[in-house]
Parts: structure tokens; sequence; C-alpha cells
């Protein structure tokens, strides 16, 4: 294994700034290495710091980032996780993030590099989420919470810094979306009426898992008025089903955030989370007749000829393509609110779990301290 | 498109103006550097029929010359 110090004489490893905050910043700015707001300097002391919750070779890649298909090494990553704010405990988190994201179903090339407005989120699950104080309560994909603003931000600058992500040249979104600053949540599984996301993909109860989804930015539902689980599920659909989203065209893995108060109505009457699916994969559609008329001519009857070349105009389009695709979670504060996530379309949920390098499960962050 | 030139076939990869640079990065990043982008302009989405030749007319002579400079 070789030593920070070894690593950091490589050419191009060190610059050299004066010693301000305000010097920093517009260094890297001006470098391209920047989200575009302020930064921790990432100091050889910082970054050797954060790599104390590490027991990898620091100059090891441990995935490639695209376009550029840059290294991840755990030294970059963790510069990044600096300027990101994270704390030490946080690292493991941001390289468990970045491997999800670099598994082929996710089509990180992609998401990276597409028109579309979309950006990791992450969905984090287990007891490290919660003792790492990973917000799931009020405001949980807004500002304020520190592992969720410095853990997703990491993970951002990580994308653009190393796999040089960069609007116009590596990353083409049209108009991206805020989520690309940070987009990083935690279930809020004790107000869940319902088994947590990673027991249901099938990992144990023990477990810590990051789920990563290429997703929109939040769509909220707003739904005061219902008292019965279709009440909900029903305004759910309407925010669901929209002629302009991906998930029309590449079906793909959308998210929906229940509110806890919205899950509690919706399970109220024994509805499973199955049943949710199921319901919301037979209701949540769009009318082909809906759809744009050249939509209609080129997307549907052209493309996908084998479906719809002569399907009827009321013909139902499905938002993803079977039932169990839709990801349901539960997530945030009080309030009659819910939040929907549109995804990228071509693109796959990657769900993994935070294992010591011999295979067994991490129940607490503390661990992997290696110093 | 970068396999195919690494096999000695001639290939080249139509690319509208403003994905140049992406086009141009990543012939680099794929170890072709030398890769044809034909440029058209943009957009090449959302086109009726008589746009999509006009770029058709705006590519094919830059992949004739492509095919003409590469057999030589």
């Amino acid at each position: 294994m070789k030593e920070l110090a070894d690593l950091l004489k490589r050419p191009g490893a060190l610059v050299e700034c004066d010693d301000d905050p305000e010097a920093v910043f517009e260094l890297l700015v001006e470098k391209g290495w920047s989200d575009g707001l302020p930064v921790i300097p990432p100091t050889p002391e910082r970054v050797g710091r954060m790599l104390a919750y590490c027991d990898r070779d620091p100059g090891e890649p441990v995935v490639k980032i695209p376009p550029r298909y840059g290294a991840a090494t755990p030294l970059r990553v963790a510069a990044n996780a600096v300027m990101a704010g994270c704390r030490p405990e946080h690292f493991p988190l941001v390289l468990l993030a970045l491997e999800a994201m670099a598994e082929e179903p996710y089509n990180l090339y992609g998401t990276q590099a597409t028109t579309h407005p979309c950006t990791p989120l992450l969905i984090f699950n287990g007891p490290i989420a919660r003792e790492l104080n990973i917000n799931c309560g009020h405001n949980v994909m807004g500002n304020y919470f520190r592992p969720n603003a410095v853990i997703g931000r990491a993970v951002r600058l990580a994308l653009v810094n190393i796999g040089a992500a960069i609007p116009g040249t590596g990353d083409m979104a049209t108009h991206g979306t805020p989520a690309k600053f940070t987009y990083c949540i935690s279930e809020n599984e004790a107000q869940s009426p319902w088994e947590p996301l990673h027991v249901e993909l099938g990992f144990p109860q023990e477990a810590t898992t990051v789920t990563v989804v290429a997703g929109e930015g939040p769509h909220n539902i707003n739904d005061h008025e219902s008292l019965t689980p279709e009440g909900i599920l029903t305004m759910c659909a309407g925010t669901i089903a929209t002629t302009g989203s991906n998930n029309a065209y590449y079906r793909g893995q959308p998210v929906l955030a229940f509110g806890p108060e919205h899950a509690a109505t919706v399970a109220s009457r024994g509805m499973t989370k199955r049943e949710v699916k199921q319901w919301l994969y037979e209701h949540a559609t769009i009318p082909l007749s809906k759809f744009s008329k050249e939509g209609i001519e080129r997307r549907f009857r052209r493309k996908q000829a084998d479906e719809f070349a002569d399907a009827a105009l009321d013909t139902p389009i499905h938002m993803w393509k079977t039932p169990e695709d839709l990801i349901v979670i539960v997530t945030g504060g009080a309030g009659k609110h819910s939040a929907y996530i549109p995804t990228f379309g071509n693109t796959r949920a990657v769900t993994r779990a935070l294992k010591h390098r011999d295979g067994r499960s991490v129940k607490s962050i503390q661990e992997l301290k290696t110093r | 498109m970068a396999q195919l030139t690494k096999r000695g076939l001639i290939a080249a990869v139509v690319c509208s103006d403003q994905f140049m640079k992406l086009g141009t990065a990543q012939a680099k990043v794929f170890g072709v550097p030398d890769l044809p982008l034909l440029r058209i302009p943009h957009p090449l989405g959302g086109l009726g029929m008589e746009k999509v030749r006009e770029r058709a007319d705006v590519a094919l002579p830059q992949l004739f010359k492509v095919i003409r400079e590469q057999r030589k």
C-alpha cells in the first residue's frame, strides 16, 4: 500500500496556494474543480484525516468515472469529500455510493453526459444512516442537515472533478437540476408501515445500504383531502402520469417517496407495498392520445412498433415496465405531502451494502476506523 | 466506433455542433484521438425528414472524404 506522502509526490498531485480560504476558492474555481460554491481547502493533512475510515490503498482506483473515465482513487475521492465538508465518518458512504453508480445497470456514462436533468439520488437505509444522522424527517430533500448536504455534495464533486461531468463538455444537461448540488436522503424506517427498501430487496435489517437512482428533482404531491388509500393513490397517479417524463418512453424505475402521513393512510386498510405498486401500475397511465401527433407517430408507432404500431389511441401507456419496478419508500416529516422522482429512464437503480473487505456487514461506522 | 477504428475499419461519428467538445473529448478518452467527427448543424433530434436530409447532405461529403483519405 502506498503512503499518502508518496502519492503526493506525483506530478500534479499538489498545487500551492496562499493559505487563505478565498484564495483557495478562487484557485479551484479557476481550475474548474468546483460546484460553484465555496469549499474546505483539501490540504494533505485534511485528506489524510479523511482516509482514516478507509482500509484501501489510497492510490488504487475503486472505480472509474465517465465520461473521462477518471480513476476514482480513495485519495482523489477523499480530496473531494474534504472540499464538500464531509467528516471522515462520512467517507465510506461516499465511496459506497460511487461503487454502486459504477455498476453497469446504472448507466453512469449516459446519466453523466445526457441532456436530461438527472443526478444520483442517494437513498440510505439501515443502522449507519441513523448513526450518522442522515436526515429522514422534515425537509429531507432540502437544506440544513450536514450529512445529507455533504455526502451528496462529495459524490457530485467527484463526478465533476474526477469524471469530468463539466457542463457543455461532459455534462450536456439542457437545464440540469438544483439537485446536482446534493441529493442524499435516508428512509424514515421508524415511521413506515412497510418493510424498508433494503429489506424488501433482500438485505438483512441490520445491513446499511445505499440505493442510487438517476433521478430528477422531487415533484410534490399535495393531498390534504383524501381519507382513503385509493384517494391518496389517485392523487399520486395524477402526478406520475405526465407526458414529458422520460419514464413514459424508457420506463425505468421511478421513486415514490410517501410522506409518513400519506403512507399511514395508504396502509390503513392493510395494503402492502406490492399492492400499492400494482395499483399505481394500473392507474398511473397516459392514454396514447395525450401525446403529440408526432410523438405518437415517431416515439410510439415507429420506435416501439412491436407494441404500438397499430395501438388504439386510448391504449394506456404505463410509466414503468412491470409493477415491481416502481421504488416505494417512506421519508420526510409531518404533513400531507409525498414526492415523486422520475428518472432518466435508461437506467436501473443499484443497491449496495456497506461491508468489511471480508464480506461481513458493518454494524457501526466506527468499525471502519483504521487509525 | 473506437473499437471499430482500433480493428482497422474506417469509422466516423456524426456529431452536431453543440456536441463537438464531448465528441472530441470522448475520442481521446477511448484512445482514438483522430477518430473523424462528421460535423452537422445542431440539432439532430426533433427534425422533420426534410431537415434530416439536409443534415445528411452536410455529413455525406465529409464521410466520403474520410473514406478516400483512409483508403490511401
